[in-house]
This record gives C-alpha cells, structure tokens and sequence, in this order.
C-alpha cells in the first residue's frame, strides 16, 4: 500500500520553510482555509526538535467505523466515503497517531489519503510516499 | 495487623498492595486504592509495600447497567 | 411426554472463532409471496421533519384496534415536567388507562420514546429508547430501555414518540416510512413471528435497496411473547460487515406479552440516512469534542478496566464468583468451582472480535457481541447456523450459573431462543433457577412437570421447557406464567411448604430479581425492592459501595444512596442514554476525585451534553429535580393502579438471608458473626434451627428499618406515599388527581 513517510533528517519542522507540506494539503486537497486542519502536522517541539503526525494507513479506523465507511482503495490507502459517514468521530478517538482529522466546520471527518501532494510541495524533499506490505486489521 | 476497608487483615513483612488485593481476592479492575490517605497508582501495585498497622482503602467503582 | 434430546452425545466443544462471520442460515426464500400476502387496510401520510435542540415536538398516535392515526405535539409543559424518554411514555400512559384497565384492555399502550439527546453518534451510548406499558405481571407500569436503531430513526422521521393503543383482531405490520412520509398498517398473516426470522424478513422487504438496509430496524417479539406474561420486544439493526440483523431488547415485565396479544407483528421503521447532526443541536462543538474524548478515553483505558469491547459485559462473570456474589441454584450461593467455563476469557475467544459491535453509531464501548457460527442443536431451528447476540452477563449468570448450567454451547442456544422467542433472559433465567430448586426439594417432580427433568444444569430440559413454552403446551406454559404466579399455584396445590415456596421465589411486585445477589447487601437489597418497576438493578448497584467498600456504614447513608443513585440512574432513561458508558471505563486520574465512585468527570459530560442539546447549563441540582418529578410521578401512579406501597415492597426471604440450612452452612462464619455482634447473641447456645430464625429476625426488622429511613429521605410516608409537600416541591400540583391520590393515601 502507499504510505506517506517523513525522513526527519531533512524535515526542520518549520525553522525553514513555510509548512508548505500542510499548506498544500490543507489548502489544495481539503479546499481549507488554514493549515492548521491539514491531514498532516510537523510541529516543532520545545526543545528544538521537530515532529511529525502523519496517517500511516494502518486501518485501525476501518475496524472501528459502525458505518463501514473507511476502506482501503487501489493503492491501498484508507479513504472515507463521506456518503456513509454518520460523523461519529470513533475514527478520530481510535487513532492512536492522532492522525484522523476534524475541521469544526464539517461534521464529516477527513484524513491523508497518500495522494502525494506535500511531497511535491516540500522544499527539502523530506516527505515520500513509498510501497509496504498491507498490515493485516488489528482486534482493537 | 492492617485495616482494609475496616476489616483486619493479618501484616506480612514486605506486603505489597497487589499482595492485599490477591488474599481479598479483589479482582475487580477499577479500583481506587489509599494506603493511611496516600493515593496508590495502579502501575505502582506491585512496588508499593504497606507497613504494619495501616488503614487501607481498596474503593471498588460501580458497575452493572 | 416424550423428552426429544433423549439419547443426544455430547455438545461440540466451542472453538476459536475465526469463523465466517458472513455465513449464517438465510431465510428469505419466500420473500415475494409474504409481501404479497400483504393487504392494505389504512394508509396515512406525513411531513417527515428533523428535531431542533432534540426535540421534534410531535408524536405519534396509532390505535390498531379502530386505525385511528394521529400526530400530537409535544407540549412545554411535557417537556419541562417530564423532560423526555420514560418520562413522556408515563404521561401519555397515565391518560391513557384509568385505575381500572388491565394489561390486556385495548386501552393499555405501549409507548416507545427516545429523547432528547438520542440520536446523537459522537457519545458512546446515544441510541436508547424507553418502553413503556402496563406490565403483565406487574399490573403497574413498566419501563423498559433499549438500544437498535428503531428509537433514533423515529426521531430523524419526525416524531419524538410512538403511542400504540387497541387491539387488533388480525395479524398486522405497522409500516412507517421516514423517508417518504408513508405510513402503512398493513394485514401479514403470513410471515413467522420468532424475531431473527422476522427481522430480517421485513428488513430485506422493506428497504429498497443494499444501501437501505441499515436505515430499517424492526420491532417484534416472538412465540413464546404469545403464550406466556414474560414477553420482551426485540429491537434490531443491520449489521453490515456482517450482512445480517442484530437484536437488542426491552426485555423487563412483559411489554412483549402485551405487543402480542395486540396482534401486532411488527413495527418496522425506515429511516433516513443518519448524519452526526440530526438533532440540530445548540452548541454542536461541545458535543464532538466530548464525544472524541471518551472514544479517546475507551481506546486507552478499556483494554485494563473492564473490556467491554471484547466481552461485553460478560466480563464481571468471574468477578462476581470471586466476590460470592454470582447468583448461583437460585441464589443459595455467590459462586461455583464450573464458573471458569463460562467466564469473560471463553467469550472473548467465541465472539467475533475484529469488527465492531454497537447498537447504535458511534458507540465505542460497542458491547452487543456477537457469537458467530452457532449451529443449533435442539428446537424448530435444529441444524440451522446462527449468530447470538450475546451472551451478556445477565445471560451467563441467569441462564447459566443460576440454573448451574456452565456449558457455553448450550447457554448461547439459551440465549438465542430466548431472543427470538421474544421473552426476557433475565426473566427466564430467574424462572428456570426457581423450577429447579422446587424440583429438587420435592416441591416440583416429574410427575407435575410432565416429564421434565429439571436437575441443576440439564439445559436439554430447560430448553424442552422454552419450547414448550413457544408451542403453548406442557409446563413451558406454567413457567412463562412466571415465579409470583407459580408461587400461588404451587401453594395452592400444597405441593410445597407454604412459607418456603414464597422465600425461594425470587420475585418483587411480580417480577423476577435480576442475576445479583443482595443477600448479604442491605443497601441492595433495598435497591431492588424499593424500586419502581420492580427488582431489576437499573435502578440502583450499591453492592461493592455497601459490601465491599463499605461506604454506607449507616442506615442514613443507605438511604442517602436510595435516594441519589435511582435518580441518577433513572436521568439516563428521561434523555435517550445507556448508561454503560458512564461507569465501565472511568478516566485515567478519576481516582483522585472527591467521588470516585460517580464518575465525576463522567457526570460533567453527561450534563455538558444534554446542556449543549438545548441551549441550557445543566448541574446535577437540574438533573435531580428532573428525575425526581418522572420517579415520583411513577410512584403516584403505581398508586393509582392498587399498587405502589409499602406493602408491595416487601422482599422475599432469600433475597435477605439465608433461607435454608444448605444456606446457612455455606456462610456460617459470616453469620455468627452477625449474631455475636449486632445481634448479641452467642451462637453455641442455640441450634442451627435457632440460628437461622435469629439471623431472619434480625434481617427482616433491619430491612423494615431501611425502607423507613429510605422513605423519609426520599419525602414519602412511612407508607411510600410522595407527599403533598414533595409533589408540591416537584411541581406536580399542576395535577390535581396526583395530589389527590397522595392525600387519599396519607400523604
């Protein structure tokens, strides 16, 4: 499946550059205004470090839906059907890499689907998406 | 001697608090658990020894809709 | 009589279930002729509609004696007095009967109410409804709760509450379409009654498309509903992953009795697609934001606590056997060297565990599991692969333990035919304990069962006497009479002495104690003869609080808790909640909290929520007052129908102490000890007969003592009459029959 990775070697969580990865995602996938609600985080933390929150389509959340509506596509990414979603938000609590994401203006929730986008958009080339194996779905 | 929840319980040197629960067999798994007031974590069970004489309280929480 | 599991080997052993969750025995190869074995006899239209602040402001009234139809509005004063859920089913029961109606008069109604808050998918729990009607063997009101999507897709299709009155002479579904505004009663003389037929028959023909399916939920009950006074309505959903319906139920008193001998078939609903904001409420953010906390909170701390997402609340089984409190041969005993054979480890490898198991959206603590795979071994389904909603506790302590069954194969087929047989497990499980143990004193043989063997554990028996109950014949048809009626039958035929029949038979009001033992708790023990509706623990579990953490050392604070937890308790049944959520997983630092045992932080969610809905600060003083006007109207009206007094609050022996020498024996430490030191009296001077009459005296004037100090605390006379001033207090003088009935009664 694809998976979105960040070699964090070359991601300095902001000091320089603009977040262009969230702001791509968060403006030109999910039409938001703010890159705060972006299907991805690099925060720099207090001592200097950077981290980042990134969805690695481990399907945790397809196993929770009560309305089956997170699925895994071609390529293997866990995509929302925003038809059958009943805003329930289990997805979101479940996620244990706090990688399900929830705009306050949307009941709907949204996630990284993989698409590729912040790897174009980051000027040091720290984000790929790369193949893996499937992991099986956990009990959880 | 130690009280737990007001009933005697026969001291043993180095009695822990997983030892109380198990010769109560307290197998209850929401528990609240002081030992003379101090509040005792759950990871901390098995380290934390009860002296001779104390007062403990194993507070189950409810359960059963 | 014939016994037909005669000669049948062994049970096959129960396996690891990695079963094919999607394979089940399907049964809807006469689909078309049933639908088309429909005839139309009222067809009614009308404006499906979404709640504001939770609330639609209509309801719905159907007779399917005369087809009389019509909508209602929900007045304020319904709203500010009675709130919602059972509180709207008691009030427009309470105008619907007179002090005179039966259970079985067409003027007895069965009320269905979600509530305000239900419907809402971001907080575990938000999908309950209340059922209310005059109870069979009550004969005061019942109020049951119940999950399944049935209550919540009402709601989305415009009404906050489904009235059911009269009686029908034919066979008939009540169809309402939420999607269209169609309502339908039609004639269905041909499709079978046992719910997991049914449900998914009417499932399958009711909704128009795959996708539909999860927006139908099916209402019915079952054979046995037809033949006995223990009858419990099945509420379903569309399970997707697993491609089949789920059952949940409003399983107390005999509400399924009632919805039978109405003739009606079924209820179906088809609802719209559910979104997250259907209930349009005030302040949606705190609703999300609360939701995802307690998902969040479930995903870190049910895995440790009581792992109700792998066992359902099957968990507490060997707890409670580790705490002498499993009731065990009809309540002799708190436990049973076998118990490990049915424990929460057993189900947790035989339910289906890599899906998710709510039984409404967004509920994580997702506890209705599922067993898959269950080939059934007896009865009219024999051969036929199954899935089990279940088991939950109650289950494996009732059906199970009680009747000293410990065999989990036969306690799922248990389970399943009292499911789709439409009658309550708690019930039969109470039911089956009592038979046994007169079968084993001589008060019941095989001569008066008609050849059935009921030693403790024949579950071959126990479930030839279920379907002899579902047939309508043999002694199944005196068992689903239920333990109060069999009490005065056995007296009466002077099978039995007359006093021990009445200790052993685990009833109160008329219906049977759920799988707790109270014995040694007088705070339970109250807790379950001093409620309402009867001894089921919805009301109050004060076991570990009294016993255990001995916490209410005095009679004020038993009283106290009598006073604060039933309305607590009964909150969650006025606004549309399970209350699971609120106890069985607590916050990681809840132990650092003044009140531990509340759940603080839990109470604050509920409040924030129900608050957010309608654009209102609730605190617990609100939620108090809210509980207190609808308990207080309940008690008034058990009044009114000849009940509700101190008289009928009285307890059956067994429910306080031990009755036999067996039981006295088991505990005899414990026991000596309470006749040394609060009876004052030294026990080697007196025989065992001696003994037990002392430690009956003893708890008998203690128990009287408490339902004085729990009365007075709760504003009712020395005879459980709310009093004038209380009533007053509650705002109920707005109705002059409650307060007359008060003041007629010494209030």
């Amino acid at each position: 499946m694809k998976q979105l990775r960040i070699d964090m070697s070359k991601c300095d969580a902001g000091r320089n550059c603009n977040h262009e990865c969230e702001e791509a995602c968060a403006i030109k996938v999910f039409k938001l205004k703010d890159r705060e609600h972006a299907a991805l985080h690099i925060r720099e933390l207090a001592d200097g470090s950077g981290q980042a929150i990134l969805c690695d389509q481990c399907g945790d959340c397809v196993v929770v839906c009560p309305a089956d509506a997170l699925k895994r596509n071609k390529m293997g990414a866990v995509i929302l059907d925003k038809e059958l979603c009943v805003g329930c938000y289990t997805c979101i609590g479940f996620c244990e890499k706090n990688a399900f994401e929830r705009n306050p203006d949307w009941v709907i929730p949204f996630k990284c689907i993989s698409c590729g986008i912040c790897v174009k958009a980051c000027p040091h080339a720290a984000l790929e998406v790369v193949e893996v194996p499937t992991p099986d779905y956990r009990i959880i | 001697m130690i009280q737990v929840n007001g009933d005697p319980l026969e001291w043993t040197d180095g009695m822990t608090v997983r030892d109380v629960l198990t010769a109560k067999r307290f197998t209850f798994p929401m528990l609240v658990i002081t030992v003379n007031d101090h509040v005792v974590e759950r990871r901390a069970y098995d380290t934390t020894s009860i002296p001779d004489g104390a007062n403990v309280k194993v507070v189950h929480l409810m359960s059963g809709g | 009589m014939a016994n037909v599991y005669e000669g049948l080997t062994d049970y096959p052993a129960f396996h690891r279930a990695e079963v094919n969750y999607k394979i089940r025995t399907e049964y809807l190869e006469h689909l078309q002729e049933q639908r088309a074995s429909h005839k139309l006899l009222k067809e009614w239209t009308f404006t499906p509609s979404l709640p504001e602040k939770g609330y639609t402001n209509r309801t719905l009234y159907i007779n399917v004696g005369t087809l009389e139809i019509q909508e209602k509005e929900v007045t304020q004063q319904m709203k500010d007095i009675f709130t919602g859920g059972r509180g709207f089913g008691m009030w427009y029961l309470w105008n619907a009967v007179t002090p005179k109606t039966k259970w079985n008069d067409p003027e007895n109604e069965i009320i269905i109410t979600p509530g305000p808050v239900s419907g809402i998918t971001q907080y575990p729990g938000s999908g309950k409804s209340l059922v209310v009607s005059l109870s069979p063997q009550t004969e005061i009101p019942i109020d049951s709760n119940v999950g399944g999507y049935f209550g919540p897709l009402l709601k989305f299709s415009g009404f906050d509450c489904l009235e059911i009155q009269g009686k029908s002479d034919r066979e008939l579904i009540v169809f309402i379409d939420g999607q269209k505004g169609i309502l339908r009663v039609e004639d269905a003389p041909a499709e079978p009654v046992d719910s997991h037929v049914l449900a998914e028959i009417l499932t399958h023909m009711y909704a128009e498309s795959e996708e539909d399916r999860v927006n139908i939920s099916v209402v019915s009950a079952g054979s046995a509903a037809d033949h006995s006074l223990i009858g419990m309505l099945n509420f379903s959903w569309f399970d997707k992953r697993r491609g089949c319906i789920r059952l949940k139920q409003a399983g107390r008193g005999g509400i399924g009795t009632v919805f039978r001998d109405k003739k009606i078939k079924a209820l179906v609903i088809r609802g719209r697609e559910v979104k997250g904001d259907l209930n349009h409420p005030v302040d949606f953010e705190t609703i999300a934001k609360t939701g995802i906390k307690l998902h969040k909170e479930l995903r870190e701390n049910d895995p440790s606590m009581c792992l109700m997402r792998r066992n359902g609340t099957a968990h507490i089984v060997e707890i409670m056997d580790a705490y002498d409190l499993l009731p065990t041969h009809n309540f002799q005993y708190g436990g049973h060297p076998e118990v490990h054979k049915i424990a929460s480890y057993v189900w947790d490898q035989r339910c289906t565990q890599r899906t998710t198991d709510g039984c409404w959206y967004g509920c994580s603590m997702a506890c209705a599991k599922g067993a898959d795979g269950v080939v059934l071994q007896t009865g009219p389904y024999k051969g036929h692969m199954v899935t089990v909603d279940g088991p939950e506790y109650e289950n494996a302590a009732g059906l199970g333990s009680n009747a000293g069954i410990f065999e989990p194969e036969p306690l799922l087929e248990l389970n399943f035919y009292c499911d789709t047989y439409g009658i309550c497990t708690i019930t039969w499980g109470t039911i089956a304990a009592f038979v046994m143990e007169c079968y084993q004193r001589g008060i019941l043989n095989k001569e008066r069962t008609g050849g059935l063997d009921l030693t403790w554990g024949n579950w071959r028996d126990d479930l030839e006497m279920m379907h002899q109950c579902a047939r309508g014949e043999g002694f199944g048809l005196i068992a689903g009479q239920g333990v109060k009626k069999m009490k005065e039958m056995f007296i009466e035929k002077g099978w039995g002495d007359p006093q021990l029949i009445e200790d052993i038979g685990m009833e109160n009001k008329g219906l049977e104690y759920s799988q707790y033992l109270s014995k040694e708790s007088l705070a339970q023990q109250g807790g379950y003869a001093l409620t309402n509706k009867g001894p089921q623990h919805d009301e109050a579990w004060l076991i570990f609080m009294d016993m255990v953490n001995k916490q209410l050392p005095t009679f004020e604070d038993k009283a106290e808790a009598l006073y604060y937890f039933p309305l607590w308790r009964t909150w969650f049944g006025l606004q549309g909640w399970c209350k699971l959520p609120w106890n069985d997983v607590a916050p990681r630092n809840n132990h650092l909290t003044a009140e531990p045992a509340k759940i603080p932080e839990h109470v604050q969610n509920y409040l924030d929520i129900a608050g957010a809905m309608v654009g209102k600060k609730y605190t617990s003083e609100d939620m108090l007052l809210q509980s207190a006007r609808v308990y207080n109207f309940q008690r008034i009206f058990n009044i009114r129908m000849g009940k509700g007094l101190r008289i009928h609050d009285k307890a059956p022996y067994r429910s306080q102490g031990p009755v036999t020498k067996e039981e006295y024996e088991s505990r005899q430490e414990r026991y000596e000890k309470e006749l040394r030191e609060q009876v004052g009296i030294d026990p080697s001077t007196l025989t065992l007969e001696e003994k037990i009459a002392a430690t009956r005296k003893f708890r008998t004037d203690r128990y009287s003592k408490l339902v004085d100090t729990v009365y007075t605390r709760r504003g009712w006379t020395l005879d459980g009459v709310p009093t004038q001033a209380r009533l007053k207090e509650l705002g109920l003088d707005v109705f002059p029959e409650v307060m007359e009935i008060s003041k007629t009664h010494g209030g």
